[in-house]
């Protein structure tokens, strides 16, 4: 016989069963939204996802509904990851939904167009807001995974073009329901950072899923709040992103960002050797211009122009002699004048001058002239006179006093 | 943000000493030394942009996780 049990029992019985089965818990579920309702005061959502046979009841609380990439409707379709319980107090077999994204082409351009119009509304996308790149970027931020294709692309092209730059890389995942926060995370820490100065969000070629993460909203917002320039790299050509829109540029895949974000070092080569060129030429130039000058001033001009020089020193020392001569002439002529002044002068002065006058200058017979004071009787004597001597002998000695002569005067 | 070798800064200069050397005021003297500087400053480009090997970088997944504790 079975045992009677209360309600309350049977509930927490069958939660306990449930809970204890693997795999009903982490599901995906696929279904479409009915009935959806969220809470304004909890901020948690109610709703049904269906197929065309059942239906289930899912509770999505707040926490986790905060982070919904898009707003849910009723008849998308939609991939709800989360674990199925009962809702003891009611009884009720319901999902708890974790995390919920548009599921198929339908459902995902709905959501697409939503956010794309409410983000554009808000001015995400508005050119003005666009940053220009850094002509020659010095750190670049790769927000990606670190394992993926996109990374390899990308270090493939900056070692070809510029290997210069310095790499820092954002290892996130680019898929699952860690994504949306890590990729946004990744942004944010490469802007604070302070060592890049252009950042790249990629992630290789896949499908419309796989690239669904980058139609996220915290992405566009934390892209639209980064300060460094971002490139958006996501999946190929065709496939256009949320995040391309409010991206600084958008660049087609992966590889063209890394093109975009970096010059070309074989271009820059090419630059700095005509600009070496150009300055060989110009400094042969200078050279051969100095030499020109150098050669216009011709040797023979050079003896020329000294020659000349000499002439005229010489002409300047002729003319110095002449005038120094003139010079010693008149002043030999002026000298000859005043001794031949001064010469008879002393003529005149001469005693032998007196004798033509009658008188006669009284010497010994040597010929010396001796005063008369020194004469003494008995000397030899001889009187000169003019053109006439006479030999005498003095007989007598007599000496006067001055008065006397005067007085005889 | 540490900058290395700035090329931009390089070429600039690179160009300047052109407009220099073209410039027949400019005294032969200066010129030579100026044409000495540009040789070295080529070389000095030549050398670190064909020398260059791509550094990569990861950041820290601690920091990361750190980042998004914040949320």
């Amino acid at each position: 016989m079975n045992q009677i049990i209360d309600v309350t029992t049977l509930n927490h019985y069958a939660k306990a069963v449930l809970a204890a089965d693997e795999g009903l818990s982490n599901l995906i579920i696929c279904g479409e939204v009915t009935n959806f309702v969220r809470n304004q005061k909890s901020g948690h959502c109610y709703f049904s996802l269906r197929d065309q046979n059942a239906s289930i009841k899912c509770v999505m609380f707040q926490k986790s509904a905060r982070l919904l990439e898009f707003a849910p409707e009723d008849g998308m379709l939609v991939l709800a990851y989360g674990s199925v319980t009962i809702y003891e107090r009611d009884g009720a077999f319901q999902l708890y939904v974790e995390y919920m994204r548009p599921y198929g082409v339908g459902a995902a351009q709905r959501a697409f167009d939503q956010l794309k119009e409410k983000l554009g509304k808000e001015g995400l996308f508005a050119p003005e807001h666009k940053k220009a790149l850094p002509k020659v970027p010095t750190g670049l931020g790769v927000v990606t995974s670190a394992t993926g294709a996109a990374l390899q692309d990308i270090k493939n092209v900056l070692s070809r073009r510029w290997p210069s730059v310095k790499v820092f890389l954002a290892p996130v995942n680019v898929q699952g329901p860690e994504a949306t926060q890590q990729i946004a995370a990744g942004i944010r820490m490469l802007d604070h950072s302070g060592m890049v100065d252009t950042i790249i969000v990629a992630r290789g070629g896949g499908s419309r899923e796989d690239l669904w993460v980058f139609n996220s909203e915290t992405i566009a917002r934390a892209a639209y709040a980064c300060k460094t320039p971002l490139v958006s790299a996501v999946g190929h050509e065709i496939d256009y992103t949320i995040l391309d829109y409010v991206a600084d540029l958008r660049a087609p895949t992966p590889s063209a960002a890394a093109e975009l974000c970096v010059p070309n070092r074989e271009d820059l080569l090419q630059k700095i050797f005509i600009i070496q060129q150009n300055i060989q030429d110009s400094m042969q130039l200078r050279m051969k211009m100095c030499y020109n000058k150098l050669i216009s001033v011709q040797p023979e001009r050079l003896h020329e122009e000294s020659m000349q020089k000499v002439a005229l020193q010489a002409q300047y020392l002729a003319n110095l002699q002449l005038g120094i001569s003139q010079n010693v002439a008149e002043l030999l002529a002026k000298s000859g004048e005043k001794l031949s002044v001064k010469a008879s002068l002393a003529h005149s002065l001469s005693p032998y001058a007196v004798l033509a006058r009658g008188y006669a200058l009284v010497e010994t017979p040597a010929r010396t002239p001796i005063a008369p004071a020194n004469l003494s009787a008995g000397d030899c004597i001889m009187l000169h006179g003019n053109r006439v001597q006479a030999d005498c002998t003095v007989n007598a000695v007599r000496h006067f006093e001055e008065e006397n002569h005067e007085k005889r005067a | 943000m540490k900058k290395e070798l700035d090329f931009e800064a390089g070429i600039a200069e690179l160009e300047e000493i052109l407009s220099k050397l073209a410039d027949e005021s400019t005294p032969l003297s200066e010129a030579v030394a100026l044409y000495a500087k540009a040789a070295d400053l080529i070389a000095l480009c030549n050398t670190s942009l064909q020398n260059a090997k791509l550094r990569i970088q990861e950041i820290d997944e601690k920091l990361l996780q750190s980042q998004n504790s914040e949320e």
